[in-house]
């Protein structure tokens, strides 16, 4: 809808009057004379408030034509319809993908933990066994260097044993985006059923005769801190916590 | 602390409490329930014998502050420890939690050594 432009504000009446009828109005001023005052000024309001009723005129017009061809527009229809809860479809359908490949690979390093654990447990064993073989056969310098380099050789496959565990738990760690994405997606996928809801609304009103299928017109709820609002994006205000020591600073203060 | 103890992981995304239980079984936890919601996490915790309760906020059905205000007005519960895990991050909501009688709080995402920290420091005062 076009803004109200001052210059639309155009006096209806000529220059030389409307200058005629302020001299008089200081004059009627100067001299008391109220009655002509308020005469005066409801001629020079009157100047400019028949130009207000034209302005309303056309800004009415120009909403009903708006809601007429809002009306009309198939494309609204389709968008209200069809496009939206298929972006909802959609955007499910992304947290479905996650979760699969969350699963996936959290099955994974389930699976690949105990190998690693057996490999350090085993190392372990061996090198336990091999030091008994080598104190048993102390004369044995030969035996002695081979149990040595063996030795050495267990110590590093426990290393690597104990390294991939950690590094395992850091794969299954970073599954963590599943939960986060999926629920910053379904914020989403909230807000756009509630904007399918209202332009729905909005065209049942300017088009009954429309076919709608929203018709329970639950409220849009406001966002409630109670009811969980979900993750926070990167610089969301000084309201939120940034880490985990701003929350262990924000306990401590209320004596945890 | 008792590692036998017996754990109840609430939170909806599957996902999510399978990193928890793995976690929890690295620190050497194994016994390890778990629910998707305040709604089904509620009857369990009252039949179970719990002795721990991990939960999430944000979940459908019934949200993990509902669940600590039900766990904590409830005289066979009310003193089980309760350790939030969440994404919800406002202020108010970790002060809101603390006034209801949460024993720690963690903001996803976070870390095995975090957890093994909230949870030893919430036995040691169970406990003291």
């Amino acid at each position: 809808m076009t803004q109200v432009q001052e210059q639309d504000f155009q006096p209806v009446v000529g220059r030389e009057k409307r200058l005629a009828d302020a001299r008089a109005l200081v004059e009627a001023i100067e001299n008391e004379d109220s009655s002509s005052e308020a005469q005066l000024i409801g001629e020079l309001t009157a100047a400019y408030s028949g130009n207000i009723f034209d302005e309303v005129g056309r800004m009415t017009r120009e909403v009903h034509d708006t809601l007429k061809s809002f009306a009309e527009d198939e494309r609204l229809g389709a968008l209200a319809e069809d496009e939206m809860p298929d972006a909802r479809d959609r955007l499910r359908y992304v947290i479905t993908l996650t979760e699969q490949a969350a699963t996936r690979t959290l099955t994974v390093t389930e699976e690949a933990t105990p190998t690693a654990e057996q490999i350090v447990e085993r190392s372990q064993r061996l090198k336990g066994e091999l030091a008994k073989v080598a104190a048993s056969e102390a004369d044995n310098a030969r035996l002695g260097g081979v149990v040595e380099s063996m030795t050495r050789y267990l110590d590093s496959t426990t290393r690597c044993g104990e390294r991939l565990k950690g590094q395992f738990t850091e794969i299954m760690m970073a599954q963590e985006f599943q939960d986060l994405s999926g629920q910053l997606l379904m914020r989403v996928i909230d807000l756009l059923e509630q904007l399918e809801e209202k332009l729905v609304g909005l065209l049942q009103i300017t088009a009954p005769v429309r076919s709608a299928k929203a018709e329970d017109g639950k409220s849009a709820p406001a966002e409630r801190s109670e009811d969980g609002v979900g993750p926070q994006l990167p610089g969301a205000g000084d309201n939120v916590v940034k880490n985990q020591d701003d929350v262990d600073d924000l306990l401590a203060s209320l004596g945890f | 602390m008792d590692r036998n103890m017996k754990i109840l992981v609430v939170d909806d995304f599957s996902t999510m409490r399978r990193i928890i239980k793995n976690l929890l079984k690295e620190l050497g936890f194994t016994n390890l329930e778990e629910a998707d919601d305040g709604q089904t996490a509620l009857p369990l915790l009252r039949q179970g014998n719990f002795d721990f309760l991990v939960t999430d906020w944000n979940m459908p059905g019934m949200t993990g502050i509902d669940l600590l205000r039900a766990v904590r007005a409830d005289p066979n519960l009310a003193s089980l420890p309760v350790l939030m895990v969440t994404a919800e991050a406002k202020r108010e909501q970790i002060v809101l939690a603390a006034q209801e009688g949460v024993n720690g709080y963690i903001v996803k995402p976070f870390n095995g050594a975090t957890l093994k920290e909230k949870i030893e420091k919430i036995f040691e005062r169970v406990e003291s």
